[in-house]
């Protein structure tokens, strides 16, 4: 079989390896897909969804995440457009909405294009990424964590909420985490719900985001994926 | 029994077997469905069996105790043939008159025929009902042909000879080509074509392939796939090793919903049958065929209807779906090439395989062939399960086999496909029932559940009802779909407790595309089908709510309240009684008082008040 | 680990409606896990049993299980914790279940919650203080066309009003005093 394939990422033909994703090449090429819940050599898990992209086949578009997505030869990928912008955008909102304290969460929402959060604010303390759990097992083959309960009472916990033995205490699930890395100033405050926008500085606030990685700070804290 | 090791064996016990119910005289046959046990039918054969006994006729009277006729509401239900007799809502003691009357004397008991609420006519024979009459009873008929826990029943009447037929006649490619002719689409609510998903797995590189039968039946309020596997498991049976033959698999799995512990059960004790009559195993009839099946009970969690997290739950894990870029026909289960098809599409294999593809595909529409079993309950007068073509319009469905409005209240809606379907109003009752068109009208057919609902019913209450039941049941894993149908809800709430904005029916409706647009998996992608449809077709109800903070149903708790008329009360306290809040004061004889503060809004004192006094403002 | 003490086991019967109780005491752990030995996949099967066997699934059976068959331990508690079926906590000596389903819901089935609520002080998933009722709720039982449907201790009634679940729970009620009283 050969190793190679060859995609189209927005308009432009790239080389890649059978094995990638479409999320790892299009970093790899410098095309911005914002992403939260992927983390470079672990598995990847899908929950965030803001890494969806268009995929055109047989003329019909599908939204898809690209950190799932395997590429193929001659696959046609489009990673800006309105559609995925604006959903993008929503989804970005309505984790924002969750974990408002978070500096990773606000800037990944700024980088989407959030202006505004149309739902009342939840001090939420996790996002449900997903990155300690999947690094705790992987990395460490300790499964000291993992996903607990089902739908809306989904959280991270220890098994029986007991940190067992075998928790090392490493801590590197903290380093991962985009709610405790680059936590913002202070929790906000009852009433003062907004997104501070202190953040806004690193990102270009015109209406056009760039589909090219401008290396924002972004990921500089919590680790995207193109800062690894 | 012998096994049977060839071909010939079977034709041999076939048509031995099928001879004794020629020659056999009267049976009596009860239904033992889910709604007929818990009117009490086990009460209702005992009674017979004593009766029969008693009156020596024991040997000459068969009694058959069957799966689900459908007409569950009439329960417990007895048909007798020859005749046709059809009888319903049996008591024990109604037995020695049925006895007496019309197995001794071949007349019939006028009280326990069954009164059309339409005409209020009494009607003798099961084929006259209306009910019956205008469906088209393909596999809901042989439920009642045979006892779900015998094989020879199922024999007797032709089973197990579809196999019969492939194995001596067809390849797999055969097979696959007949299936995909006879247009036959998945049944368990995506409509996906079964052929071209049993080629996709047959040509996927491996050995080691499997089937999987979704028995898991998550659409809440209905019971169609409960029906099949616990009435006649054999055909779903049958259905698998014709798949298995087909796709080229040894081993297949029942995945049984948690609450259906009697299915497990007479699918467990079927599987084992069909071992013993050496119809599973090694060498099936004397072919190459190999072929056994495992019945796993599900672990009570609606997601795991959806075929990756089916598979993880098969696989002992957490039921929750992953990316489905590699489709499951390729790496499901065990990351083998794996098939899974809905109870009702493993049931009508056999009878295509045994009448032809032809004969399935001249029943339906252009884009949906077969017959579809659909649940109709709700504000109707007939529930039961009902039968007919694709392609029936919902007006016939609902008016005619449904019998219209079950209470003079005009009816607005009917909501098909479950949690992920949609409400379709009245005006468009004319659509076919067809995978596509019910779909462009943004519902879908669903498994098959089908709630009529008349001027009683608050729209935006039934949405409410459908995410409160998602956000339950939503696995969590995904942004979209657990934050999205959150928010989805909490924005319905605020409109039913009369906080509702205008601006939010925009965010509500661009909320709702995004997780339908984003979600991973297919509970995601579809769950904002209620509130989409309902914005669609009602949204003045929504309106209502919102401008006038007004429910026009008088459904939703924050908008309603209940008064007692002092002209009216008479102080007998049956309401007091009843409120389960004590909301309720009063002194005997004198007009009674609700503190609207203590209320619940549940409505019991209403229904409880014999003069009318209370009132819903 | 071994089960020892006695327990109080609901065991449906062939009819699949009835329940009734037998009292076994039993080493049941290991004979539940026995013959599944390190076969990870049949986790979800042997909770299964573990909750029909002691009403729930107690913490030292879900080390056990982790042990036996090979799972993490954290991998036996997210699935115990993922599906309904399993409880992670004792229910109470009746189980009143109340069937939420569409087609009792259309037929006012919230009615009968709002009677238990209201009779019992409690909300779906919670036991009464006494310990004598836990009260659930489910998304259908199949048995629609009987609805509203109410499950007490494993058997049906049909076509349930709030005021014969109140009869119900009342008569439950006597019979339980009852039969403290003689005993
Ligand atoms: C959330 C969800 C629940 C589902 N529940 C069921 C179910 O209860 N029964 C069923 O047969 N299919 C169910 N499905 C559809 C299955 O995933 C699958 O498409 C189907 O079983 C395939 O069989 P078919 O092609 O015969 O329809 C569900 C899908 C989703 C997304
Ligand atoms: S604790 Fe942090 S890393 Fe773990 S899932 Fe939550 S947000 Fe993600
Ligand atoms: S769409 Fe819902 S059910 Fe499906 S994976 Fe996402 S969270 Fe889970
Ligand atoms: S879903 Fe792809 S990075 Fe989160
Ligand atoms: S909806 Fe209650 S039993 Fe089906």
């Amino acid at each position: 079989m050969q190793n190679y394939v060859t995609l189209t990422i927005d308009g432009a033909p790239v080389r890649a390896s059978r094995a990638d994703s479409v999320l790892d090449v299009a970093i790899e090429y410098g095309i911005c897909i914002p992403h939260l819940c992927h983390v470079p050599t672990i598995s990847d898990l899908g929950a965030c969804r803001l890494c969806i992209v268009e995929h055109v086949q047989n003329g019909r578009s599908k939204v898809t995440t690209s950190c799932t997505l395997r590429v193929q030869e001659d696959m046609v990928i489009r990673t800006n457009t309105d559609k995925i912008r604006k959903l993008r955008r929503n989804i970005a909102e309505l984790l924002v909405a969750e974990a408002p304290n978070s500096r990773a969460v606000q800037d990944i929402a700024l980088r989407c294009g959030v202006k505004q959060v149309r739902y009342p604010f939840r001090n939420k303390t996790c996002t449900l990424c997903g990155r300690c759990v999947r690094l705790c097992a992987e990395l460490w083959g300790a499964r000291a964590i993992g996903f607990v309960g089902r739908g809306k009472d989904r959280r991270v916990d220890f098994p029986f909420g007991v940190r067992p033995d075998f928790c090392k205490e490493c801590n590197s699930c903290i380093d991962l985490c985009p709610m405790t890395i680059t936590p913002c100033d202070g929790p906000m405050k009852t009433g003062e719900e907004r997104l501070c926008g202190k953040c806004e500085g690193q990102l270009l606030m015109n209406e056009n985001f760039p589909d090219f990685c401008v290396w924002c700070a972004l990921g500089e804290g919590f680790g995207c994926a193109r800062h690894a | 029994m012998p096994r049977l090791a060839a071909i010939e064996d079977l034709e041999h016990l076939h048509a031995s077997l099928a001879a004794d119910r020629e020659r056999a005289g009267t049976s009596i046959i009860v239904c033992g469905g889910p709604g007929c046990q818990a009117a009490g039918c086990g009460a209702v054969v005992e009674a017979l069996q004593a009766e029969l006994r008693g009156e020596g006729l024991a040997e000459t009277v068969h009694v058959r105790v069957t799966g689900c006729h459908g007409f569950c509401e009439q329960g417990p239900i007895m048909l007798i043939e020859p005749g046709n007799i059809f009888y319903c809502h049996l008591k024990p003691a109604d037995v020695p008159e049925i006895v007496s009357t019309t197995l001794c004397d071949g007349e019939v008991v006028d009280r326990l025929l069954y009164t059309d609420p339409v005409s209020g006519n009494k009607v003798r024979t099961e084929s006259e009902i209306p009910f019956y009459r205008l469906q088209d009873r393909t596999l809901l008929a042989l439920n009642r042909q045979v006892d779900s826990s015998s094989i020879t029943d199922y024999i007797a009447i032709g089973g197990y000879s579809a196999l019969a037929k492939v194995l001596r006649e067809y390849g797999p490619e055969e097979v696959i080509r007949e299936i995909t002719r006879s247009g036959l689409r998945g049944r368990g609510g995506g409509g996906f074509p079964t052929g071209r998903k049993w080629a996709a797995c047959r040509a996927a590189p491996g050995d080691e392939k499997y089937l999987i039968c979704n028995a898991d039946e998550g659409d809440p309020g209905a019971y169609m796939d409960r029906s099949i596997l616990e009435g006649n498991p054999h055909l779903v049976i049958e259905g698998m090793l014709i798949g298995a033959w087909a796709i080229g698999a040894e081993q297949g799995y029942i995945y049984v919903r948690n609450e259906y512990p009697l299915a497990v059960e007479r699918a467990r004790a079927a599987v084992a049958r069909a071992r013993e009559f050496g119809l599973l195993g090694d060498g099936i009839l004397g072919s190459s065929l190999r072929f056994d099946v495992e019945v796993a009970r599900g672990g009570g969690a609606f997601v795991c209807g959806e075929s990756t997290a089916l598979m993880a739950s098969l696989e002992g894990k957490v039921g929750e779906p992953r990316a489905k870029d590699v489709h499951t026909v390729v790496e499901g289960l065990w990351n083998k090439p794996t098939t899974l098809n809905n109870v009702e599409t493993w049931a009508n294999i056999p009878l295509i395989l045994r009448r032809g593809a032809k004969w399935f595909a001249e029943k339906g529409t252009k884009g949906s062939k077969g017959t579809k079993i659909f649940y109709l309950t709700g504000q109707v007068k007939n529930t039961g399960l009902v039968e007919v073509a694709m392609g029936t319009p919902l007006r016939t469905i609902v008016f005619d086999i449904g019998g219209g409005p079950s209470d003079g209240a005009a009816i607005k809606a009917v909501q098909t496909g479950g949690p992920s379907g949609g409400c379709l109003p009245v005006d468009q009752f004319d659509l076919p029932v067809d995978f596509d068109a019910l779909a462009e009208a943004g519902s879908m057919v669903g498994s098959g559940g089908m709630v009529v609902m008349d001027e009683r019913t608050c729209m935006v209450d039934v949405a409410k009802y459908f995410l409160t039941f998602l956000q339950d049941e939503s696995c969590g894993k995904c942004v979209p779909c657990r934050l999205g149908i959150d928010r989805m809800l909490e924005i319905i709430t605020d409109i039913t407790e009369g906080r509702g904005r205008h601006e939010q029916l925009d965010l509500l409706e661009e909320l709702a595309d995004t997780v339908r647009e984003t979600s991973l998996c297919a509970l995601g992608k579809t769950a904002p089908n209620p509130v989409l449809s309902t914005l669609r077709y009602f949204r003045e109800e929504y309106e209502a709510h919102i401008t006038e903070r007004r429910c026009p149903a008088g459904v939703c708790r924050a908008l309603i309240e209940y008064v007692i008329d002092p002209d009216r009360c008479v102080g007998c306290g049956s309401c007091l009684r009843a409120c389960p809040q004590a909301a309720i004061t009063g002194e005997k004889k004198l007009p009674h008082t609700i503190d609207p503060s203590a209320c619940g809004r549940c409505g019991i004192c209403l229904s409880e008040c014999d003069y009318g006094a209370i009132v819903l403002k | 680990m071994i089960i020892t003490s006695l327990l109080q086991v609901k065991h449906r019967d062939h009819t699949g409606l009835h329940m009734r109780e037998l009292t076994m005491s039993v080493k049941s752990l290991d004979v539940i896990v026995e013959g599944r030995r390190s076969q990870p996949q049949q986790l979800i099967e042997v909770l299964q049993d573990v909750q029909d066997l002691c009403g729930y699934i107690p913490r030292e059976s879900m080390i056990t299980v982790s042990k036996e068959l090979g799972v993490p331990l954290i991998e036996v508690y997210r699935v115990a914790s993922f599906y309904k079926a399993f409880s992670l906590v004792p229910s109470g000596k009746h189980v009143i279940t109340v069937c939420l389903g569409t087609a009792c819901h259309v037929r006012g089935a919230r009615r009968m919650v709002d009677q238990v609520a209201g009779q019992l002080g409690v909300s779906p998933g919670g036991t009464t203080s006494d310990g004598l009722f836990t009260v659930e709720c489910v998304n259908c039982l199949g048995a629609c066309a009987l609805g509203p449907v109410v499950v007490l201790d494993g058997v049906y009634y049909d076509k349930m009003t709030p005021r014969k679940l109140s009869r119900l729970i009342d008569s439950v009620r006597a019979a339980d005093s009852e039969g403290r009283a003689n005993a």
